[in-house]
């Protein structure tokens, strides 16, 4: 029976998760298997997971996703079994094979059409790669041979309409029509049973023991018309019984798009009935006639290319648009984001909660009868709370917290598959994949993380004659890393490539006019050319980059992160793109700052320093631009009083503070009159009723309840340059 | 929110037509010696006045954000939007809070009068000033009694009808 009841979509959602997982874990261990093709605990591994695939996908119903990793169960079991080698071919075809049961899967989910070619040919490629070994198992290979993999249900391809009309002496015998409908529904997917009460006489004249009830019905099955008619044999007597094919299910397919096409109610056994179908049940035509007339029906489309209206590619293209917004709505229900936690999480919060109750009850037990001389208890429960209080908002951030691995888990292949389009050896090599990060910022950096290992694998990393010629191992390297830095995670992306060219670059830049010709510039500063939209220095445009989304792209989407992209260089040496991302999106870490009245709150990340600097140390340059000295390097000055239009304590740089805050290109200090202290802020938004304000980077709520501004330092360096918007 | 949740077809027509047509009920506060009002549907709260952050940047009229349970709500000074000299706040100093689209905005005015039914046929279109006045963001003149309430479109006088991105109209 299949499970397409709502109630089931929950459990539903649950396969689909565990299925990728199951999925995750075969790519891995086949990338892995490729390496060490001796590895029996690794085939086991590997088996297990394409069992659980097969077992859980046949008892939601997908019978498609089932039935082909049996396939691919059976060409594993016989690699584990040692009834056959592990061969590099082997191993491809197991990792197509793999992608396969995921688009299966995908399609499970958007219910979206399956692309019944490659399905066939990989059944077709196990079934051989079954075959050529010596001893093959019989069952599997004939299996294979004969059983052609359909996408929709077990229960058959053809739809007959049933009438049957009873005896009256049925009851009589001793037989039980309900017994008649089991038998059917064990042949196949009944549906539309209705009764028909109309021969029922009044109370009064009924005989309890004659039946005068007749029932219609579909039945849709792959058995074919005698099995049906063997279910009545018992009542076949006297019976009045029709059995008509009224689809095969290729008919039933057309009919289905017929109906969309021309936009009646899309055929549905179980709401509406067919025009077709009606007619044939009321006996007014017979079901060959309605098959001729069907046979000649042609679709919207097909007439409107006789007609010339349009062509039969716009069809097509139309028809695709069609497929597209059913397989919309569908997937979008189904993407529910959840998270898998850790058990051992969610007890500690528990605990915690209670903790916060026991202080709660505490506290409102003092408060209740409290006495000046119980101060020092109420401040000790006050700190107890606080300490609850941070304990869980702690926990309840790492429930979001999820292992960077996750994100990482697709590289492998990726770089696998890479390596052998553009023809360069490569290796990857993942470290750090236990560093945890907030899972939307997991999900949003694995594109931006993907084009950067393209970037490597394509430009970074030179062909192998190259690489000998320059004395380097013929096999390039891509590393991976993650770890935390300060309050940030770092991810780095490294390759022992070529490294980026700095006369290229330049030329590329003098010549899209991002740069004049005769500007001096830092290396820093030239790297970080190539985030500058329409930059791309690849000299020929492959299949792997050099397409839409460019570096630019990256770098916007890390920095929507709040985060920070730097790149660092050798030529001949290969080059490193490191990403720095917060923790989290909602909180971050903050320097509370005062200037005259207002409070103000600076990124902890872009403090380098805070000073309070000596007459001597600040300069003018013509009379306006001030610098200041630290340690030899002239920072500019950015008054935050003026940036602000606010009125100061402090006019002289000797009496206030300097914060030296550094964005990705520059530093610059920052004057405020004083530093209140450190606090975490939760973020908010000021889009959200209002606008963006330049130089503020969103809005928090401060201690004492009022709203404070959180600084945006590159905001700030614009309006310091270029004059605030408003009053300019 | 209301006003948030008000079918377009229906802000729209309160937008055009002004109101419906038996009229509405307003709720009516006083700047200085002028009585104003605005669509009941479109308030949310009306609460006592408290400090607000100024934005930096921003037109005088702009008061600043103060935070509503936990949302950044932008305040903005009627009298100096409508170019009135300021005053002290007083303990009747209010901040009326209005949906504007799907905004939340604080509207400070030195204090809140009755809710007003307010007929159709007292309502008369804004009188024209020529370049004198600016009165574009009243949507008509109601009479009550003897009181003339200045009835405003809060869309017209808080949205930018020229850029969707910048609710507060920037010009004083």
């Amino acid at each position: 029976m299949r499970m397409d009841n709502e109630d089931f979509s929950q459990f539903q959602d649950a396969f689909f998760e565990e299925a990728a997982e199951h999925l995750a874990v075969v790519e891995e261990g086949l990338l892995e298997l490729e390496r060490h093709p001796e590895d029996r605990d690794l085939l086991n591994k590997i088996f297990r997971s394409a069992h659980s695939i097969k077992g859980a996908s046949g008892m939601f119903g997908f019978n498609a996703v089932a039935q082909f990793t049996h396939k691919m169960e059976t060409l594993l079991d016989s690699l584990r079994n040692g009834q056959k080698a592990v061969s590099p071919s082997v191993a491809d075809l197991l990792l197509r094979s793999t992608d396969c049961v995921k688009t299966l899967i995908q399609s499970a989910k958007t219910r979206a059409a399956v692309d019944e070619e490659t399905v066939q040919r990989l059944t077709a490629e196990l079934a051989a790669a079954n075959a050529s070994d010596s001893q093959p198992s019989a069952v599997s290979t004939n299996d294979t041979a004969v059983q052609p993999v359909s996408a929709g249900n077990c229960s058959g391809d053809r739809v007959y309409a049933i009438t049957w009309t009873p005896p009256e002496w049925l009851f009589l015998r001793g037989l039980d029509p309900l017994q008649t409908f089991k038998e059917l529904r064990s042949l196949g997917d009944l549906t539309g049973v209705t009764m028909d009460t109309s021969r029922l006489p009044d109370l009064a004249d009924l005989d309890p023991e004659k039946c005068y009830l007749s029932w219609t019905m579909q039945l849709t099955t792959g058995k074919d018309l005698k099995a049906i008619e063997s279910v009545f044999e018992f009542v076949r007597e006297d019976s009045k019984l029709s059995i008509a094919l009224v689809t095969s299910k290729g008919e039933s397919e057309h009919a289905q798009k017929r109906a969309a096409a021309t936009s009646t109610a899309a055929f549905d056994t179980e709401t509406i009935k067919p025009l077709g179908q009606i007619l044939v049940e009321d006996g007014l035509v017979s079901p060959a006639d309605l098959d001729r007339a069907l046979a000649q029906q042609k679709r919207v489309g097909q007439i409107l290319v006789e007609q010339k209206a349009v062509t039969s590619q716009q069809v097509e293209e139309a028809l695709q648009k069609q497929r597209q917004q059913e397989a919309v709505p569908l997937s979008k229900k189904t993407d529910t984001a959840s998270i898998r936690v850790d058990t051992a999480k969610i007890d500690k919060l528990i605990n915690l909660v209670g903790e916060l109750v026991i202080t709660q009850s505490m506290l409102s037990d003092l408060g209740s009868r409290f006495e000046m001389r119980q101060l020092p208890v109420l401040l000790e429960r006050m700190v107890e709370l606080e300490r609850n209080t941070r304990e869980i908002q702690e926990r309840v951030m790492s429930i979001r917290m999820v292992p960077i691995g996750t994100a990482f888990a697709r590289f492998p292949r990726l770089v696998r598959d890479l390596s052998a389009k553009v023809g360069k050896k490569i290796q990857l090599v993942l470290s750090g994949e236990e560093t945890e990060l907030d899972k939307t910022v997991i999900e949003s950096i694995g594109d931006p993380l993907t084009h950067l290992v393209r970037n490597s694998a394509d430009h970074g990393i030179e062909p192998p004659e190259e690489r000998l010629d320059n004395n380097k191992p013929e096999v390039g390297t891509i590393r991976l890393n993650a770890f935390h830095e300060g309050g940030n995670i770092c991810i780095t992306v490294e390759d022992d490539g070529r490294g980026l060219n700095r006369d290229r670059i330049l030329a590329k830049a003098v010549k899209h006019g991002v740069i004049g010709e005769n500007d001096k510039l830092t290396d820093d500063q030239i790297w970080s050319l190539i985030f500058k939209p329409g930059f791309s220095t690849a000299e020929k445009v492959t299949d792997v980059s050099g397409r839409g989304v460019g570096m630019d792209v990256v770098k916007r989407n890390i920095e929507n992160l709040r985060g920070t992209v730097s790149i660092k260089t050798v030529t001949g040496r290969g080059t490193t793109f490191t990403l720095k991302l917060p923790l989290t999106l909602a909180i971050i870490d903050g320097m509370t700052v005062r200037v005259g009245k207002e409070t103000y709150i600076v990124p902890l990340l872009s403090i380098l320093e805070s000073i309070q600097p000596k007459a001597e140390l600040v300069k003018t340059v013509v009379g306006k631009g001030e610098l200041i000295n630290v340690r030899g390097t002239y920072i500019p000055v950015v008054r935050l009083y003026e940036v602000f239009a606010s009125e100061p304590e402090y006019t002289d740089p000797k009496e206030a503070i300097l914060l030296v805050l550094e964005t990705e290109e520059e530093h610059v200090a920052v004057m405020v009159d004083e530093i209140l202290g450190q606090q975490q802020v939760v973020i908010k938004s000021m889009e959200q009723n209002f606008r963006k304000v330049e130089g503020v980077a969103g809005a928090t709520i401060l201690g004492d309840g009022t709203v404070g501004f959180i600084l945006d330092v590159r905001g700030l360096i614009e309006i310091a340059r270029h004059g605030n918007p408003v009053a300019a | 929110m209301a006003g948030a949740v008000m079918g377009k077809e229906t802000k729209d027509l309160h937008q055009h037509a002004g109101l419906s047509a038996d009229g509405s009920q307003f709720l009516t506060f006083r700047l200085g010696e002028e009585l104003y009002g605005v669509d009941i549907l479109r308030v949310q709260e009306i609460k006592g006045y408290t400090a607000v952050t100024k934005i930096p940047n921003t037109p005088p009229h702009i008061k600043g954000v103060l935070n509503l349970r936990g949302t950044i709500v932008p305040v903005v000074e009627l009298r100096t939007k409508f170019g009135m000299p300021t005053i002290d706040y007083t303990a009747f100093t209010v901040i009326i809070v209005v949906v504007v689209q799907d905004k939340v905005m604080g509207l400070v005015v030195d204090a809140v009068s009755d809710v007003l039914d307010i007929k159709m046929k007292d309502i008369q279109p804004a009188p024209d000033f020529g370049d004198k006045v600016d009165v574009t963001f009243l949507n008509g003149i109601g009479k009550s009694g003897n009181k003339l309430v200045s009835l405003l479109d809060i869309d017209r006088l808080l949205l930018d009808p020229d850029s969707k991105d910048s609710p507060v109209a920037d010009a004083a």
